[in-house]
């Protein structure tokens, strides 16, 4: 049987387009050139976080949580799906004001959070470096393994009838004389189809030109560390970051750095974390991971003796207004956009998956879609043109 | 399938991986020995694979008939032996 929609990808976005397509009746056949999470949704940590600016992805977020709330309860197998809240902490008494405001500006529009002196921090978490500012308690933010949720949406969307098609590279996409997809070439064969949905990561960029879209979406780069597993006592919340995490994400040049510390299932810390631009380099550089462990231990300094068993870089899937992009491609029908997420693809995964199967099966957005749309980038390119 | 025995062996020990879960992940699709540490966490502990990145091989070359130097090691990352954090931060690991 001919399947309804191709989808190209097979990270934790891909998938989760698989998944809610599948449920709404679809038939889907998910291409990945490599295995299944062979990307960037092996190298995330572990944070649903729900605290983003701007007020868009706050939405997305929020929606999010909501649907993993849902998905630990109806996957095949346990994605380590926990409500663990998040700890951000301000390092200089400096930098508390605007934090407040921030803080301030989250509460008003409706998301739960507190703001904690230094010494809530210290009887919280009497690890913490003693001379911090202060920080706020998250308590909706949660975490979840990202490889086991992309398995396990794959695995649920296969058990409701969803080919799941790994080691297939798209090579091409056919379109007609009224720029209509047609089909999808493959290295595995040619699958004919009016719909495809480009979920590519950070190589979405390659499926675009394939259409003749442009799609602004390119690596960034981050390092984690990796710890030997240490007590469950040593961080009492399981996700903790410094504040100036939020302010990384805007940097445009360098290495854009800041202490974010999760401590997963297993015992294990992933240390992140930084940001940097270098095409689709993975290596790891020394120095990198130098800077960040000192991050990491101006806030945590009982970290100092706990052994790194391994470190590694990933790339994340950058959009110039880190707003992720899910949308239709304009002037190419039949052809959808999933992907942008940046650091918050983990996230905002079963939202993108559920959006895009609401666009595809003419349903009501559960979040407004124009934010999202591609068409933003020409618009604003537009802008800059006329002054 | 039926339990054997020998399906109980463990193949990793830092993280105590059975031969069993090591055939399951491999009927699941993996075909790399990262693909089979993604999904049961073989070579994913202390060790880092020094002793049963091998073995992992060798179950995955005999169920998928693949040949050996075909299946791709799991990729080796620094360090090599565990390293304090106190004693890389500060670089004092160099020399
Ligand atoms: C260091 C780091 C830490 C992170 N931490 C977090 C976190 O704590 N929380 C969070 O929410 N997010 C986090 N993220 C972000 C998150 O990991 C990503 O946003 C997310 O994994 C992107 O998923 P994806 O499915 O779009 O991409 P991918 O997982 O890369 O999937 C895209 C897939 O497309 C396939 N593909 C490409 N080209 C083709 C082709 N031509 N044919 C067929 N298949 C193709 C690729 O092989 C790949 O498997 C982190 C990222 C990094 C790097």
């Amino acid at each position: 049987m001919l399947p309804d929609v191709v989808v190209i990808g097979g990270g934790i976005v891909g998938c989760s387009c698989a998944y809610y397509l599948a449920r709404e009746g679809v038939r889907v056949c998910l291409v990945e050139k490599g295995n299944l999470a062979s990307g960037t949704s092996r190298a995330g940590q572990s944070h649903i976080v729900l605290w983003e600016e701007p007020d868009i992805n706050l939405q997305l977020e929020k929606a999010s949580r909501l649907l993993y709330e849902a998905l630990a309860e109806e996957l095949p197998f346990d994605i380590e799906y926990r409500r663990t809240g998040s700890l951000a902490l301000v390092e200089n008494a400096g930098d508390w004001e605007p934090f407040e405001r921030t803080v301030h500006s989250l509460q008003a529009r409706g998301l739960d959070c507190q703001l904690l002196t230094s010494t809530d921090l210290c009887r919280l978490e009497p690890n913490l470096a003693p001379d911090l500012a202060g920080g706020a308690y998250f308590p909706e933010d949660a975490q979840v393994n990202p490889i086991l949720t992309t398995l396990a949406l794959a695995q649920a969307a296969k058990n409701m009838g969803a080919e799941i098609r790994p080691f297939t590279e798209v090579t091409g996409i056919e379109l007609s004389a009224e720029r209509k997809v047609t089909a999808v070439d493959t290295t595995t064969g040619r699958i004919p189809t009016a719909i495809v949905v480009n979920a590519a990561g950070v190589w979405s960029a390659a499926i675009g030109t394939m259409v003749g879209l442009e799609i602004p979406v390119i690596p960034r780069r981050g390092h984690i560390i990796v710890t030997e597993p240490v007590p469950d006592n040593l961080i009492n919340c399981k996700i903790i970051l410094a504040a100036g995490y939020m302010q990384t994400l805007g940097a445009t040049s360098g290495v854009a750095m800041s202490a974010n510390i999760q401590q997963t299932h297993s015992g294990n810390l992933l240390l992140g974390s930084s940001r940097d631009f270098g095409g689709f380099d993975r290596t790891v550089r020394p120095e990198v991971i130098r800077a960040q462990l000192a991050r990491n231990l101006r806030f945590l300094p009982a970290l100092a003796n706990i052994h790194v068993i391994r470190t590694y870089a990933g790339l994340r899937p950058y959009s110039p207004d880190l707003v992720p992009i899910i949308s239709e491609g304009d002037g190419v029908k039949g052809f959808y956009i999933a992907t942008g997420h940046e650091g918050a693809g983990i996230t905002m995964a079963p939202i993108t998956g559920k959006l895009i199967s609401e666009m595809i099966t003419s349903k009501a957005p559960t979040v407004p879609l124009e934010p999202l749309s591609l068409r933003r980038f020409s618009h604003r390119q537009e802008e800059d043109r006329l002054g | 399938m039926s339990l054997e025995p020998e399906d109980e062996v463990i193949i990793c020990r830092c993280e105590e991986v059975s031969l069993k879960e090591i055939l399951e992940a491999i009927a699941e699709g993996a075909r790399t020995v990262n693909e089979v540490k993604m999904r049961t966490r073989a070579g994913m502990g202390l060790c880092q694979g020094k002793t049963c990145r091998r073995l992992v091989s060798q179950i995955l070359a005999q169920q998928t008939g693949q040949p050996m130097g075909e299946i791709m090691p799991a990729t080796f990352r620094p360090p090599v032996r565990p390293v304090p954090i106190g004693v890389l931060a500060t670089g004092d690991d160099e020399g």
